[in-house]
């Protein structure tokens, strides 16, 4: 369906004469200048917790950001030590970008008594698109999106994490993981 | 003899020092901080001096060393002369009209009477509006001699709107010269003490047209067509870099405060505070003596100018940061078919009232 912008509205007096517009223009500019300027005042008194400006002096000041931000994957560390992960794969197959790599360990042969864990877990937040489909993939609650945005570097090639340094206590975690069960509901609990 | 040197050479040095060392350093930084807060930004803040920002206060210092330690460029095949002449041409208009301008009325300090303007002059007025119309020989050949195209076209453009709009200008000024009977800006101011009688309330048509005009003269967003970013580059200075830079932008805002004063005087009523008369302020402070009390009025009524002057300047800050940038046929539609008409009809309608009031 076509849609037709009307370009010959006419302009009512009140209009033409451009004073009362360009007033009331004004006005709001002015408004949003002064709730701006004093929104501060309170805060640095002491007797408003918050700002009532919403603008943040970002790397000074940082925001909580909501449980469902998808930040920067990250591997879950059980309190042994050692990552939740057993390196099934199924997060590197659900990997949109393929960014995730894995090499699986051995384990020990003997049954039941140690799961394996990956030799080698990379993920290469140069092409991660932070879509959390890996963390929705997992079935062991081992990766996880964490909060942390900050990743930019000067060097691509740092941008490649190990799994030492994706390795993040599940302490850490708790709440996400909570949030994920909730979300995904996969686990019988 | 000589303490008539030394009082004006201490008032030539307090205009230098408020508008050339106080408002244009600091008008920078209003600027983008006052734009910043209205689209709800931070704005400038991050120079530092020993991590200390002073909420971008440094961005001042900054800017100037930038500027001082920048290269003078000229580009090839411009006339050298006129290239680094046309600033200076620019800036010193916007500078010299504060000569006229009076910022205080007259004090008895020590039996001598301080008249608070650098020179009083019969024409003060005609002075003001001659000099300024100058400045645009420096715009005009700052885009001539840069051998750019684009800057010629900006140059082209500031002349056609600043002869445009000063012809609006000087009709809406013949209304309050109608009104006041006089061209001494001090005269004018001093006539205002009344507070009915402030330009704003016997001229209200003038007061706009003169507003539109000034903020047209000095070329500012919404009459920016000369430099219009989008269009011609950075129109007429787009070839000067470093202090020549620098000068233009100065006169910007020189001009900004020229405008804001020249405002205060012809319609809000100069340096008096409304209600308030001179006499009825001295005799409040008449326990200091004679010279105490004219000393502490004389700082008081300097201190209501350039509050004045500040508003002024924030109004066309608002006005600057609120309204798109006209087209280029819409200013000269604005100048030349609406504002024209209006400034000649107010000085009809002026001459019609003040014959029917006589």
């Amino acid at each position: 369906m076509a849609y037709y912008v009307n370009r010959r509205s006419e302009m009512t007096w009140w209009e033409k004469s451009y004073l009362p517009e360009i007033i009331k223009g004004m006005w709001l500019t002015s408004r949003r200048f002064f709730h701006n300027l004093f929104g501060f005042i309170p805060f640095f008194l002491g007797t408003a917790k918050d700002r009532r400006i919403m603008t943040v002096y970002y790397p000074e000041e940082q925001v909580q950001y909501p449980i469902a931000y998808r930040g920067r994957p990250v591997l879950a560390q059980n309190e042994d030590g050692h990552p939740a992960c057993v390196a099934c794969g199924l997060c590197e197959i659900a990997c949109p970008a393929y960014c995730i790599h894995i090499e699986p360990g051995h384990n020990t042969g003997k049954q039941n008594q140690y799961e394996r864990w990956p030799d080698v877990f990379n993920i290469d937040y140069a092409i991660c698109i932070f879509c959390g489909n890996c963390e929705e993939a997992c079935p062991e609650e081992a990766i996880f999106m964490s909060d942390d945005c900050e990743i930019s570097m000067l060097d691509r090639k740092k941008m490649l994490y190990t799994k030492e340094q994706l390795l993040t206590p599940v302490a850490d975690l708790q709440k996400r993981i909570e949030f994920t069960r909730n979300m995904y509901a996969k686990w019988n609990y | 003899m000589w303490v008539d040197l030394i009082i004006t050479l201490v008032k030539i040095f307090f205009i230098l020092a408020i508008t050339v060392g106080f408002f244009a350093p600091v008008l920078t930084w209003v600027e983008r901080k006052q734009s910043a807060l209205m689209q709800d930004r931070i704005g400038a803040n991050r120079a530092d001096i020993m991590g200390f920002t002073a909420l971008g206060l440094f961005h001042i210092i900054a800017d100037a060393l930038k500027m001082f330690t920048k290269e003078d460029f000229i580009p090839d095949g411009a006339n050298k002369v006129l290239h680094t002449l046309s600033p200076i041409i620019a800036l010193v208009p916007a500078l010299v009209t504060f000569a006229v301008v009076p910022f205080g009325g007259q004090y008895t300090l020590f039996d001598k009477e301080v008249n608070l303007v650098i020179s009083d002059l019969d024409v003060g007025l005609l002075f003001v509006f001659a000099i300024a119309s100058l400045a645009t020989y420096g715009y005009v050949i700052a885009g001539w001699s840069s051998n750019n195209n684009w800057s010629l076209l900006g140059s082209m453009r500031t002349a056609s709107q600043m002869i445009s709009y000063e012809v609006t200008m000087g009709l809406t000024i013949i209304g309050v010269l109608m009104v006041y009977g006089t061209m001494k800006l001090t005269e004018i101011g001093a006539a205002q003490e009344d507070f009915l009688r402030w330009g704003f309330f016997l001229q209200p048509l003038g007061f706009f047209m003169f507003l539109t005009a000034s903020i047209a003269e000095n070329k500012r967003i919404p009459f920016d067509a000369p430099e219009a970013e989008s269009e011609l580059v950075a129109g007429y200075f787009t070839e000067y870099s470093g202090l020549k830079f620098g000068m233009f932008f100065m006169a910007e805002f020189v001009e900004m405060v020229t405008i804001g004063a020249i405002m205060t005087i012809l319609f809000f009523g100069a340096w008096h505070i409304p209600f308030l008369t001179t006499a009825t302020l001295l005799s409040w402070f008449d326990f200091l003596g004679t010279t105490g009390s004219n000393l502490v009025v004389m700082l008081i009524h300097v201190g209501v100018f350039f509050a004045k002057v500040v508003f002024f300047i924030y109004l066309q800050m608002i006005i600057r940061w609120t309204l798109p940038r006209f087209r280029y046929d819409q200013i000269m539609k604005l100048g030349w078919k609406i504002l024209l008409p209006l400034s000649l009809a107010n000085i009809f309608v002026t001459g019609l009232v003040i014959l029917a009031l006589n």
